[in-house]
């Protein structure tokens, strides 16, 4: 025990943070390579009520992985894929929390896995696998470093989540060691709830009651809080909790047959409301689009501006003048002939929407496929270059963004708002994503601090707007401890306590992740 | 300017898998790709055209499947395609794809420059440009990275060389072989597309371009590839753990060990 919980020195610094860049503090640390050791950690810092912070590949978003004091437990050493199984028409993977989503797709598409300790049944399926059509692992955040217990716990989606829906579609089985050190293991169609009461069995020890609360999902993708629904499965109350139920030691997870043909269009549109006009044509027309991404005409200036300056975007082809906005759409299907059709109704779109079908790149193999999403991960890195070179003056600069969803029937309302609200504040912005979801990142690049509280106040604006449309305040990327304060503006009091409640339940001393999704700023600062 | 582009289709990646318990070799199930090369031949060709004129003609010696890869071709500029295949050609080496070809263009129309990419990165042998020129009986460069004038009987142009670049001027017709990474390949629109699959592509097999027998295919090659293997790779993984002065002290000792000194190390 000694030896696995360490006392935190600056040498693991790294770990005080994660893509928020929020810098927490910690006492002690541990790198558990096996449930025995999570659950030795757990029960002794349950027995010294030390609250524990999890972490995966530290790639989120939100500070959920950044600790408020206590200590910190990274799941990293705990990458290793434990086997394979196949039902006659699924294939399913188990694997430990830390393994990186580049990694597993790598093994995937290779059929290439360490199978040290794998048993016969595994090696068998590994066999069929191998023999099968080439499969994926569906869900893409644009980080690919993220784990898949990360994932997993904020629910994760990305481009192709627009057909593939997110991470909870893909998760058959996992197991959750709770802050007393027992372990609880749930299997989707095994466990369910019973209208809002769901009852949940640890091995050993009292059963855990939980009484759902009474909202309803928002029609929208979200990660803003428990997933609660009629006679839901039991699983789906662990996916998205954000690091507060428990700690995720295993994830069965399963794959989909590798459609033959992935095809990318970007499309170019001289304005966004000809781009938000095709987005509304386009997504009444067809089933075979995987991902619809939206890039604004700030977000391509940016871009056009590093080019010029940085070799690493020469490669990417110039932008010429009249193009403000650009969507990309993805087109997957198994028959050659239907996706040239897609592509033919993409162009038939673009004319009856004042587009033009000769105004495309369209990528029918890897390697514009690379291309094309080397220009999708061009527009958020240059703004990161921006933003950069303005810490130079400023170190405590951020960029914001916004991770906010509406139903389908507000997208034109909520691209004009976004421009228009950041243009009245006089604030800079660069507005890119998940279009076809209703679902835009609005990046506010501040110059100065006051710019950055002026972004901050205009964000608890949108969430206002947002929720009162129906919408989710965090659609993807979870609450962690940066979006606490959306919470009480997309729930009332009343919901909040029935999450807090279920929380009780599985963590009666409140030890992990603290300051995640409950805390707001206001109650930590009071602390 | 009338141009003739020759292309090749080849396999997507050289990775290579192999079943578990055959241990036979898994053919990739991903689609064929233009050989990188030739992209920026088709994508030079193009160029010169919107430029000064006249049409690109894409030229391949292939399977069936290989029209995919020129209609694309035509997507992204190309005027017309022609596909030579036949049973006969399969096998063919270096000097009897050459002679195919050569055949291919003298039945396409008169042209003014051949242009090929420098290699096939599945072969690699950088042949089929040269073999192709003297088949022809006309002039050739190697490893051209621009073009930089068009004259009425003749080309400027500038190659890459053993510790340097050479311009020279090379008289029309001519076959230039070129290298990669010269202009950015444009990809293709949704209209190219359109068109692309709309226009004809021409497919000749060995008689429509009266080819001797002798000289096309495992026939007409007197060179022939006897094996193609996956070299053996061999990796050791050692796991250090500890903090990081146990850490350095085992680096140390296994560079040490390994041969290195202690004084190499920072």
């Amino acid at each position: 025990m000694q030896a696995l919980i360490q006392p935190f020195s600056h040498e693991y610094d790294a770990y005080l943070r994660d893509e928020s860049r929020r810098i927490g503090k910690a006492d002690s640390i541990s790198f558990p390579q096996s449930e025995a050791d999570i659950q030795a950690v757990l029960a002794a810092c349950y027995q010294d009520t030390v609250p524990v912070t999890v972490q995966g590949a530290r790639t989120g978003l939100t500070g959920a992985a950044s600790p408020n004091g206590g200590h910190v437990m990274s799941l990293g050493r705990m990458d290793q894929v434990l086997g394979c199984r196949y039902d006659g028409d699924t294939f399913y993977l188990t694997v430990q929390p830390g393994v990186p989503l580049c990694e597993l797709r790598k093994m995937i598409s290779s059929r290439r896995f360490d199978t040290t300790g794998w048993t016969d049944a595994s090696l068998d399926a590994l066999t069929q696998l191998s023999r099968a059509k080439e499969q994926f692992f569906p869900p893409d955040p644009t980080e690919t470093t993220a784990s898949i217990g990360g994932m997993v716990a904020c629910n994760a989606s990305g481009a192709r989540s627009y057909k593939y829906k997110a991470t909870r579609g893909y998760i058959h089985a996992l197991t959750l060691i709770l802050m007393d050190g027992r372990k609880l293991h749930v299997q989707r169609g095994k466990h369910t709830a019973t209208g809002r009461k769901l009852t949940l069995w640890p091995d050993g020890g009292d059963p855990i009651h939980v009484e759902l609360p009474a909202y309803q999902m928002p029609k929208t993708k979200n990660t803003s809080a428990y997933y609660a629904a009629d006679d839901m499965d039991a699983i789906d109350l662990i996916i998205g909790s954000d690091g507060t139920l428990g700690v995720i030691s295993e994830i069965e997870l399963s794959l989909l047959p590798l459609p033959a043909f992935v095809h990318g269009v970007l499309c170019l549109f001289v304005s966004k409301d000809t781009a938000v006009s095709f987005v509304e044509n386009l997504r009444r027309s067809d089933e075979g689009i995987a991902a619809m991404e939206y890039f604004d005409v700030h977000a391509l200036n940016v871009l056009r501006m590093q080019r010029k300056t940085h070799a690493a975007f020469s490669s990417l082809p110039p932008l010429a003048p009249w193009i403000h906005a650009a969507i990309y759409v993805e087109l997957h299907g198994n028959d050659e002939s239907d996706i040239l059709a897609r592509l033919n109704t993409i162009g038939d779109t673009l004319s009856a929407v004042g587009g033009d079908a000769d105004h495309t790149w369209v990528a029918r193999n890897a390697s514009d496929l690379d291309k094309l999403l080397f220009f999708r991960h061009a527009v958020p890195e240059s703004v990161n270059l921006l933003i950069d070179a303005r810490k130079q003056k400023d170190p405590d600069i951020t960029k914001l963004g916004s991770d906010m969803a509406v139903p389908n029937e507000h997208l034109r309302h909520i691209v004009d708002y976004y421009a228009d609200s950041v243009t009245a504040h006089g604030l800079q912005s660069a507005t890119w994503g998940h279009i076809g979801d209703n679902h835009l990142h609005v990046n506010i690049l501040p110059n100065d601090m006051a710019q950055y509280d002026a972004g901050k106040k205009l964000f608890l604006e949108f969430a206002k707007t947002v929720s009162s449309l129906g919408g989710s305040v965090s659609a993807e990327h979870g609450v962690g401890k940066l979006k606490a304060d959306f919470l009480p503006i997309m729930y009332t009091t009343e919901q909040l306590r029935q999450m807090k409640s279920i929380k009780a339940q599985f963590d009666p001393k409140g030890l992990l992740g603290m300051g995640n999704m409950f805390e707001t700023s206001r109650e930590v600062d009071a602390v | 300017m009338n141009l003739i582009v020759c292309v090749k289709q080849v396999p997507s990646t050289t990775d290579v898998r192999m079943d578990p318990v055959t241990h036979t070799i898994v053919r990739d199930a991903r689609q064929s790709v233009l050989n990188p090369f030739d992209r920026f031949a088709v994508e030079l060709a193009v160029q010169l055209k919107e430029r000064h004129g006249g049409t690109v003609t894409t030229l391949s010696m292939g399977i069936p499947a290989t029209e995919g890869l020129l209609r694309d071709t035509i997507a992204r500029g190309a005027d017309r395609a022609v596909l030579l295949t036949d049973r006969r050609f399969a096998g063919a080496d270096t000097l009897a794809t050459s002679y195919t070809l050569s055949l291919g263009v003298q039945a396409i129309e008169k042209y003014d420059c051949i242009l090929c990419g420098a290699m096939a990165v599945d072969g690699d042998t950088a042949q089929i440009g040269p073999e192709l020129a003297e088949q022809l009986h006309i002039p050739h460069a190697t490893n051209v990275q621009s073009i930089d004038e068009v004259g009425a009987d003749s080309l400027t142009v500038t190659q890459q060389v053993d510790g340097g670049t050479r311009r020279l001027r090379i008289n029309r017709p001519c076959v230039l072989t070129v290298v990669r990474d010269i202009v950015m390949v444009r990809m293709p629109s949704i209209r190219g597309i359109q068109r692309s699959m709309a226009a004809e592509v021409r497919i000749w097999g060995a008689d429509d371009i009266n080819a001797d027998v002798n000289r096309i295919g495992l026939t007409g090659s007197p060179t022939q590839v006897i094996e193609t293997y996956v070299p053996k790779r061999q990796k050791q993984t050692v796991d250090l753990c500890g903090s990081i002065e146990t850490l350095s002290k085992s680096l140390m000792d296994m560079i040490e060990k390994n041969g290195g000194g202690a004084h190499d190390t920072h």
